[in-house]
């Protein structure tokens, strides 16, 4: 294949050189050159800081040649899953939802990366290439409620945040600029209660509703629904969500400056408006969704990304201070052989997604004190149910999900079961029941198992006929469940399980708790009322299977959960060294220059998709990292005049660290 | 400018024979009054226009999948044509003009001669390939721009010698009104009818809306440099206009594909492409008959019916950008599905082996004929007024 770039024109932003194996000593080093990452890259770059960026998988989707080989290998995939747009890599192995396959009598087996002994699956994949999993996501952007950050506060149960939605305000601004988030502000504000600054818009309009929210709002907008009999009745409300996707700018925004979509990476002045491709997850053909390859196109010369280097462990001196990283380079994805380098950095910070980052510390031995690394693992706990409309609706055309009922996502009834957010489906069944691929097979008579002999099809006008009326039917709801902190779900590493460059494999525990299986409960209750509001005809199925590895029965009931891709809290943030591994800054505890960013920081997922949180996680702790170097490299003023013997005789040295723990009252939160 | 190249040699015109369409050129002399600079710019609008279905033929006619490059280099260039004639009608929308879009008038038909030109240069509808690629050379030619009418140098000219000229002419035009009219007295069109970057993005440039002679000028920059570059350079002027990456103007990205290399950095107009091959598969390209005509299919058959339906989609298209041209500026959303739905007309199309046994012995495919009538636009314009029916919907969609 061609070098589209021009010569010169090459991925645009940072450095990228063969791996600098001879340069050894950088301001920061970045573990990871996903979402967080990247962020966390740009600030400081442009701030002057010389930034060392590791990725552990390959810079394929850099180029544009490489963004049309991911989108043939999704076009050729049988199964459209989140990771099959990306090749496999065997040196930096990627988690993959079909790991994982139910057993006839109930149960899961798990095969692939993880290691998995939990009493359910943890049903989430990520993505180890550059740019991370949010080459794959979906792009919504909803902000956590400012009750999400304290939820055992107010309702009694899981961890708290030591920090609040009012400290994050201005970062989740910062992080929708970063995105470039599509959104309507005044609904956000007035239907979830959502806090923003007097005027504040969205840098763009917010993605226009698709057929199918009209349709289901024109129901369910201001009608009461039951959980259950003796619960109080809440009112629905169809609201849209924000997405990290490029749609028509606000003229208003940014005081009146308006806002420019940014396009693709990899090809020059490419890249456009969504136009409803409908593959978003896992690939937008036209980069209208964002993903960290554009902000990398933006980064200062400063930053130097290297791929194919897998941080195998975190070094660090007698003290506690990290030294620096150890790694891996690679050549082949395909080829078990590599050499073994080392980088050392005034800070590290890891930005490798909350299952990789804790098994970094873990394997390095590092922020041991509260014994919390790895615990907390969380996710959202995904409910779908399906059926048929009783009139087309246009599925399969634009973004999965434009609109959602965000009239579950807090109140009292929190105190006793996990609270939910619905997400109205636009692409059908695809999701619960992989369509329309599986619909052809059906009416062309193969069947699911292929050890069956084939049917009896339909084929031509008739199959035609048939699959427009079917397919044009199908509706779906989802519902991400919160999922509370807690320390049995957690990622551990054992020596047997090693990948191929002998780097350990995740051993993951998981298991949902009664709260939670409350909340599905409700959420099957809720859907109950939906679907008779719509007049919809449910074909919502929950039972053992090859394809339900989170079955489980609760209460006499039958559930299937999915995961959505959420993974979160493996290294909290809280306000105390004994029970939580990061300071509000997502700095270690024990380790003064070791930050470890991501969703693992979050104590509480809330209701919301994460990656905006994340983002702004991501750019409040770039601050402090900026105050942390910029405090490293002022030199302590030599006292002038008086003899003052041993402090003019420390004053050459550059001074201490700054600790969080020695100065805490100092610490001012914005 | 000069360029030191020797130009490509004009298509031999003797492959076809049919008759070439001629564009009306107004006359040849500098606009003297608003009335005829609106006259000059509708002439601009259809211009911009005329390279818009050969260069979609060149670009359907690649097998899917097939010819990436080549693909997303006449991409670009479609797409920026697109915006030359959004940012034309605002200039004709800024001096109280009417841009007319939906006429059989505005779409001349194919085979056309090249406007504005001395030599006769045809534009037909031709498959990706050396032929095609050298009218588009001709048509973005950067070359010596010779004075406006009424300047000593060419009081022996009769008519225009290239578009470059009748564009400076334009030009020269507009700023002369603006010096004895003044610019409120010229710029009288409605701002509500002016196309904004909210209607319009595509990168590659940004529509911006034209009201006084400073945006006017800049329009005009856009629309001449992004095709034939600045002088004695490669390269257009998006990164001062638009701070985007700079990038070849048209003529060089043609060239690349003919001469199946990239220029590099260094590279001039005088030095051709020295950068690093370009990879382009001449054998997967459906070849079509240049002048094929919906009429050459066999009533009936499927052929017929999808290139017909192209037509039909075509002119809807035209319709909706009348409507966003000249009463609300955010139909021209409705241009994108509309879009989407000529390239998926045109994937099923062109696929198709030519109906005719001879024409399919030769090799060739069914192709779109962008045979646009009045009597075609009204049929679409009353099935686009029809309550019942969203856009789409009247086609089964």
């Amino acid at each position: 294949m061609n070098a589209y770039p021009r010569p010169g024109g090459q991925p645009a932003g940072g450095h990228r050189a063969a791996p600098p194996h001879h340069t050894r000593r950088f301001d920061v080093i970045v573990v990871g050159a996903g979402l967080s990452g990247t962020l966390v890259a740009k600030r400081l770059g442009d701030q002057g800081w010389r930034v060392l960026v590791l990725e552990a998988g390959t810079g394929t989707l850099d180029t544009w040649p490489g963004h049309l080989d991911a989108m043939n290998t999704y076009y050729a995939a049988a199964a459209k899953v989140p990771n099959s747009p990306y090749r496999p890599n065997a040196a930096a192995p990627s988690p993959d939802v079909l790991d994982l396959a139910g057993l006839p009598e109930g149960g899961f087996r798990a095969h692939g990366y993880f290691v998995q002994n939990g009493a359910l699956p943890y049903g989430s994949d990520y993505l180890r290439a550059n740019g991370g999993t949010v080459m794959h996501w979906l792009g919504l952007t909803p902000r956590m409620h400012p009750e999400d950050f304290a939820v055992r506060r107010k309702f009694g149960y899981g961890r708290d945040w030591p920090l609040g939605y009012a400290d994050l305000e201005g970062h989740y601004r910062a992080a929708e600029r970063e995105l470039g988030v599509a959104g309507d502000a005044q609904e956000q504000s007035e239907a979830i209660g959502l806090p923003f600054p007097e005027g504040y818009v969205y840098p763009m309009h917010r993605i226009p509703r698709s057929y199918l929210d009209d349709v289901v709002a024109a129901k369910l907008d201001g009608v009461p629904v039951r959980e259950s009999a003796d619960s109080p009745g809440t009112t629905l409300r169809v609201v849209t969500t924000p997405h990290a996707r490029n749609s028509v700018p606000d003229a208003r925004y940014d005081g009146g400056r308006g806002y420019r979509p940014a396009g693709a990476a990899g090809l020059p002045n490419y890249g456009e408006r969504c136009v409803g491709n409908a593959s978003c997850v896992p690939i937008c053909p036209v980069q209208a969704k964002y993903n960290p390859l554009k902000t990398q196109a933006t980064w200062d010369s400063r930053v130097t990304l290297v791929t194919r280097a897998v941080v195998s462990r975190v070094l660090a001196d007698g003290t506690g201070r990290a030294m620096g990283v150890e790694y891996q380079a690679y050549d082949d994805p395909a080829a078990p052989v590599h050499t073994t380098h080392t980088a050392e950095a005034d800070i590290v910070v890891l930005a490798a997604h909350a299952i990789e980052n804790a098994k970094l510390l873990l394997v390095s031995r590092l922020a041991e004190h509260s014994g919390q690394v790895g615990r907390n693992l969380m996710d959202h706990p995904v409910l779908l149910t399906w059926g048929l409309m009783k009139h087309p609706v246009g599925p399969f055309r634009g973004p999965a999900s434009t609109s959602g009922v965000e009239s579950f996502r807090t109140g009292p009834a929190r105190r006793r079961r996990a609270p939910f957010r619905i997400e109205i489906a636009n692409w059908g069944w695809s999701w619960p029941a992989a369509s329309p691929g599986s619909d052809v097979a059906r009416l062309l008579g193969i069947p699911g198992d292929s050890g069956q002999p084939r049917g009896r099809g339909v084929f031509g006008k008739e199959l035609r006929r048939r699959l427009g009326d079917g397919i044009g039917r199908q509706f779906s709801l989802q519902f991400e469940l919160e999922q509370e902190a807690e320390g049995r779900n957690r990622v551990t590493v054992d020596p047997r399980h090693r990948d191929r460059l002998g780097n350990p494999r995740p051993v993951i525990t998981y298991d949902l708790s009664d709260r939670l299986k409350r909340g599905m409960a409700a959420a099957k209750a809720v859907s109950d009322r939906v679907f008779g509001l719509l007049e919809a005809e449910d074909r919502t199925v929950y039972g053992p299977g090859p394809f339900s590895p989170g079955h489980f029965r609760f209460e006499g009931q039958d559930f299937t959960f999915n995961g959505a891709g959420h993974g979160a809290g493996t290294h909290i943030m809280g306000d105390s060294r004994d029970t939580s591994v990061v300071d509000h800054w997502q700095r270690c505890w024990d380790h003064p220059n070791l930050y470890a960013v991501g969703c693992g920081s979050m104590p509480s997922v809330g209701t919301s998709n994460p990656s905006l949180t994340m983002a702004a996680l991501a750019l409040r702790s770039s601050e402090q990292i900026h105050r942390d170097l910029t405090e490293l490299h002022r030199p302590v003023t030599v006292r002038t005049g008086g003899g003052g013997g041993t402090d003019a005789a420390s004053g050459h040295v550059p001074g201490p660290a700054p600790s969080p723990h020695s100065r805490p009252h100092q610490e001012v939160r914005p | 400018m000069t360029t030191a190249r020797v130009p490509a040699a004009a298509p031999s015109p003797s492959d076809l024979a049919t008759e070439l369409a001629v564009v009306v050129e107004p006359p040849f002399h500098v606009p003297r009054n608003p009335e005829e600079l609106r006259l000059f710019l509708q002439a601009a609008l259809t211009l911009e226009h005329l390279t818009i279905p050969p260069y979609l033929t060149a670009m359907y006619t690649l097998r899917p999948g097939t010819n990436r490059p080549a693909f997303y280099a006449v991409r670009a260039v479609v797409l920026e044509e697109m915006l030359h004639m959004t940012l034309v009608a605002n200039l004709l929308n800024a001096v109280g003009g009417t841009p007319l879009v939906a006429h059989s008038r505005f779409v001349t038909g194919y085979p056309a001669r090249l406007p504005y030109s001395r030599d006769r240069i045809p534009i037909a509808l031709r498959h990706f390939g050396t032929e095609a690629l050298r009218t588009f050379l001709h048509i973005e030619r950067p070359e010596y721009v010779a004075e406006p009418p009424g300047h000593p140098s060419v009081a022996d000219d009769e008519g225009w010698t290239s578009i470059g000229q009748f564009y400076a002419t334009i030009r020269t035009g507009l700023v002369r009104l603006t010096e004895e009219l003044g610019e409120k007295a010229l710029f009288t069109g409605d701002p509500g009818r002016q196309i904004g970057p909210e209607h319009f993005y595509n990168s590659g440039g940004e529509v911006f809306r034209v009201s006084d002679l400073s945006s006017a000028l800049t329009a005009f920059r856009v629309v001449t440099e992004q095709g034939e570059g600045v002088s004695r350079t490669i390269y257009n002027t998006d990164d001062l206009l638009f701070g985007e990456a700079r990038e070849p103007a048209h003529y060089f990205r043609f060239d690349e594909l003919l001469q199946e290399r990239r220029y590099g950095p260094h590279d001039t107009p005088a030095s051709g492409p020295t950068g690093p091959a370009l990879d382009v598969d001449r054998a997967a390209v459906y070849p079509i008959d240049p002048e094929a005509k919906a009429a050459h299919y066999p009533p009936g058959g499927a052929v017929r019916q999808a290139a017909d339906r192209f037509n039909e989609v075509y002119a809807r298209l035209l319709c909706v950008l009348e409507d966003a041209f000249t009463k609300d500026p955010a139909a021209l959303r409705a241009a994108v599905p509309t879009m989407l739905e000529l390239r998926d007309l045109a994937e099923r199309l062109y696929r198709n082996p030519h109906p005719d046994p001879e024409k399919r012995a030769r090799g060739l495919y069914a192709s779109a004929t962008y045979e646009i009538t009045d009597e075609l636009l009204d049929r679409v314009r009353g099935l686009l007024a029809a309550p019942a029916l969203g856009p789409g919907e009247a086609y089964g969609l």
